[in-house]
């Protein structure tokens, strides 16, 4: 079942909360929807339930127009933050319950909520009414109980949300082939960039009431359309420098306390405000005077995960974060020299916070 | 060694009557140095905020003591204890300005107008809220107010610094940065803090120590790299760490100079006799059957291995994570690079002897790491 959304909008009372949203997922398929709260992610799953209707726009959910159709008739299963269990039942009778509704037969049912159970590690307390289950097992059951039902489009609310982090990152490894399996339309809402990266092919960036940009985990973490979503992306957080591009003597050059740093193409915004945005992986540190080498003043080292991060900060005050994989060489204190890998820097006119595109011109730059 | 700045001594804590009251706190001990930050790292229930709560003096001591800069201090009020704190329930001053609750305690204390102001500037900079220092608590974000909360305890100079999940609030794309200033604020400052956290990133990226705790009991108190690389037993190791270490039950055999450990589903992994010291397979031998563990950033793909079959690659932007079916389970592998693997692909994986954790099977304490006893 394909869904498609066309200029979806939605206000309450005089406030704006979505805004032109326009969206295609095709059957079969997941896509992520990802952004920070208060973006209007939840208002725009409950449109597509029906549970509240749009101001203008129009959903359609296998090529049927969902306009006065009731949220029972529109095939579509739900699992919501807040769980939404029926306190006086137990696990497996809330598991159950779009079957019991269907009336199958008690052998069928008790095989899907074992099935279902067992994939989402909640088998061993199936017998347990809500009251008795930690929230993570809560927000396990409500998701099993999404997914016995077989819908043909599936709508998770930040489904991991509470589970806490080692069996969010199993579940994070398990899920993308969990939801194939069911072979549902999926549309997935996260805060959790990391989770967006792991489980969408297709991410869709949800921010200020609107779409800002479509497009896989590499069109989103190495060509974000814009400053704000580069910074939603990435731990730790992009570095993001004002500098005003040059003309330098093979092409453009942006100057990092005072040493210029080769660019790659860009020569559009030669004497423009922009900002230079650089992933901390995409620094390095060097031997003194490598060339375009950038001298900083290394503040602290901490690790994080699998990698090192260190805090420098440039002779001017500026501070710059690099990461580097754990166990590898680097200096944890006192002077270094850091050099930006040119071909990952980005670079946003700062008026707009777009990103430019590099436009490969360099030779006509004389 | 000088005399610490904290020390508990066989710290007990009971809750509820006593035929059937709930043991915390377990028997305690440890201490921390002046200018060393330490994290106390578990789960919900595991003791670590009862024991920071005894620390503070908002929970009796039901047993033990606690010498806090030379004196004992259980039974001093809170506000005898020249701890300076920033508790989840110890909330803003809702009257006064985000400005006058971080400069309250050094108003308190008659510090110059130019000292006050100049440590607020610093403090309030490095926590990135100049832009609401004239604001009221109930009119900022919740992670403003966290951030305020810290800034009010930071400032101060007190013997003991208490942070009780200091960062849960806090918006994700601020986190990194902040840690590296905090821990650089700290240790520029000389001061001494002890923060509570049920997240073991937080803990690795800000802790000189990290006291690991779980059902009450200290399993383990020792700097992060040193929980990385020699975990005291299978909590530790599983609990510190993300992604999370990969454990298989294993048993072990020698043979014709090789020392062989069979997983489940017929694998196996199989190194020299001599990459394991001599009382180390003594040990691993005398037991038959183990548990091993392997960090994933130690399972390499090679072009000989253990045959493993991919079942998920997933590209965070910095690193890739691989899932691949591996004697009966999953085993998770970390590259720097992005993999070029894809879901069903066959693959061979080493595991270096170097980074093999052996666990006794049935009290999960850790045998050997690498080819050294533990």
């Amino acid at each position: 079942m394909s869904l498609h959304l066309e200029n979806v909008n939605k206000s309450f009372k005089s406030a704006k909360v979505l805004q032109d949203i326009s969206l295609s997922v095709e059957s079969g398929a997941t896509l992520v929807l990802f952004g920070p709260s208060g973006a209007g992610k939840t208002v725009l799953l409950r449109l597509i339930a029906g549970v509240i209707e749009p101001d203008g726009g129009e959903i359609w959910v296998n090529g049927v127009n969902m306009d006065g159709v009731e949220p029972e008739d529109r095939g579509i299963g739900m699992a919501f933050q807040n769980f939404a269990l029926f306190p006086h039942m137990d696990a497996a009778a809330n598991i159950a319950a779009p079957l019991t509704a269907r009336r199958q037969s008690k052998a069928v049912m008790s095989a899907t909520v074992a099935t279902v159970a067992k994939l989402l590690k909640i088998d061993h307390v199936l017998h347990h009414k809500p009251k008795e289950l930690s929230n993570g097992q809560k927000q396990r059951t409500a998701l099993a109980r999404a997914l016995a039902g077989a819908p043909s489009v599936l709508l998770l609310d930040d489904p991991l949300r509470n589970v806490d982090a080692k069996l969010r990152f199993e579940m994070r490894l398990e899920l993308p082939r969990l939801l194939k399996d069911q072979n549902a339309t999926v549309i997935y809402v996260t805060q959790d960039y990391k989770e967006a990266m792991a489980l969408g092919r297709q991410i869709a960036i949800m921010n200020h009431h609107g779409i800002q940009q479509v497009g896989t985990p590499e069109d989103i973490y190495l060509r974000p359309a814009n400053i704000e979503i580069a910074q939603l992306f990435g731990d730790p957080v992009i570095n993001l420098l004002d500098v005003v591009p040059e003309r330098g003597p093979e092409g453009v050059v942006v100057h990092l306390s005072d040493c210029p740093v080769q660019m790659i193409g860009h020569a559009a915004m030669i004497g423009q405000d922009c900002t230079l945005g650089v992933r901390p992986e995409s620094l390095q540190f060097v031997a003194e005077g490598t060339a375009g080498a950038i001298p900083v003043e290394v503040e602290t080292e901490t690790p994080l995960n699998e990698k090192t991060v260190t805090l420098a900060t440039t002779f001017r005050g500026r501070e710059i974060m690099v990461s580097r994989p754990a166990g590898t060489d680097g200096p944890s204190s006192g002077k270094a020299w850091l050099r930006v890998d040119a071909a990952a820097a980005l670079l946003f006119d700062r008026a707009t916070g777009l990103r430019l595109e590099p436009a490969p011109r360099q030779e006509s730059v004389t | 060694m000088t005399e610490p700045m904290l020390r508990l001594e066989a710290v007990d804590k009971f809750y509820g009557p006593i035929d059937r009251c709930v043991h915390a706190v377990q028997n305690i001990d440890m201490s921390v140095q002046k200018g060393e930050i330490v994290a106390l790292l578990g789960s919900s229930g595991c003791g670590k905020t009862s024991t920071l709560r005894m620390i503070a003096g908002f929970e009796e001591v039901s047993r033990g003591k606690i010498m806090l800069a030379g004196r004992e201090v259980q039974g001093l009020p809170p506000v005898k204890r020249n701890v300076a704190m920033a508790f989840e329930g110890y909330s803003l001053y809702p009257t006064v300005t985000v400005r006058d609750n971080i400069a309250f305690a050094l108003k308190v204390a008659r510090l110059p107008q130019s000292e006050v102001d100049a440590r607020v500037g610093h403090v309030s900079q490095m926590l990135e809220i100049t832009g609401i220092l004239d604001r009221f608590p109930f009119s900022i974000s919740g992670g403003q107010q966290q951030r305020t909360s810290l800034a009010r305890a930071l400032v101060r100079d007190a013997d003991l610094h208490l942070l009780d999940e200091p960062m849960g609030q806090l918006e994700p794309q601020l986190r990194a940065l902040l840690r590296s200033r905090i821990k650089h604020y700290i240790k520029e400052r000389g001061l001494t803090a002890i923060l509570v956290t049920h997240d073991q990133t937080e803990a690795n990226a800000l802790a000189d120590r990290i006291a690991v705790m779980e059902g009450g009991i200290l399993q383990q108190y020792a700097s992060p790299s040193q929980i990385k690389d020699r975990p005291a037993n299978l909590f530790t190791g599983t609990f510190v760490g993300e992604p999370p270490m990969n454990v298989f039950p294993a048993r072990v055999s020698t043979r014709d100079g090789q020392l062989r450990f069979d997983l489940e589903g017929g694998l196996d992994l199989t190194y020299a006799v001599a990459d394991f010291a001599p009382d180390v397979r003594a040990q691993m031998l005398a037991r038959r059957d183990v548990m091993i563990g392997v960090r994933p950033y130690a399972v390499h793909r090679a072009a000989t291995g253990a045959a493993a079959r991919v079942t998920a690659n997933q590209w965070l932007g910095d690193q890739s994570h691989i899932a691949a079916s591996f004697a009966g389970k999953s085993i998770v592998l970390v590259e720097h690079d992005r993999a070029a693997v894809v879901e069903g692909q066959d693959i061979a994986v080493a595991i270096h002897p170097a980074d093999l954790h052996v666990f006794d099977p049935a009290s999960g304490q850790a045998i050997s790491h690498g080819h050294v006893l533990a």
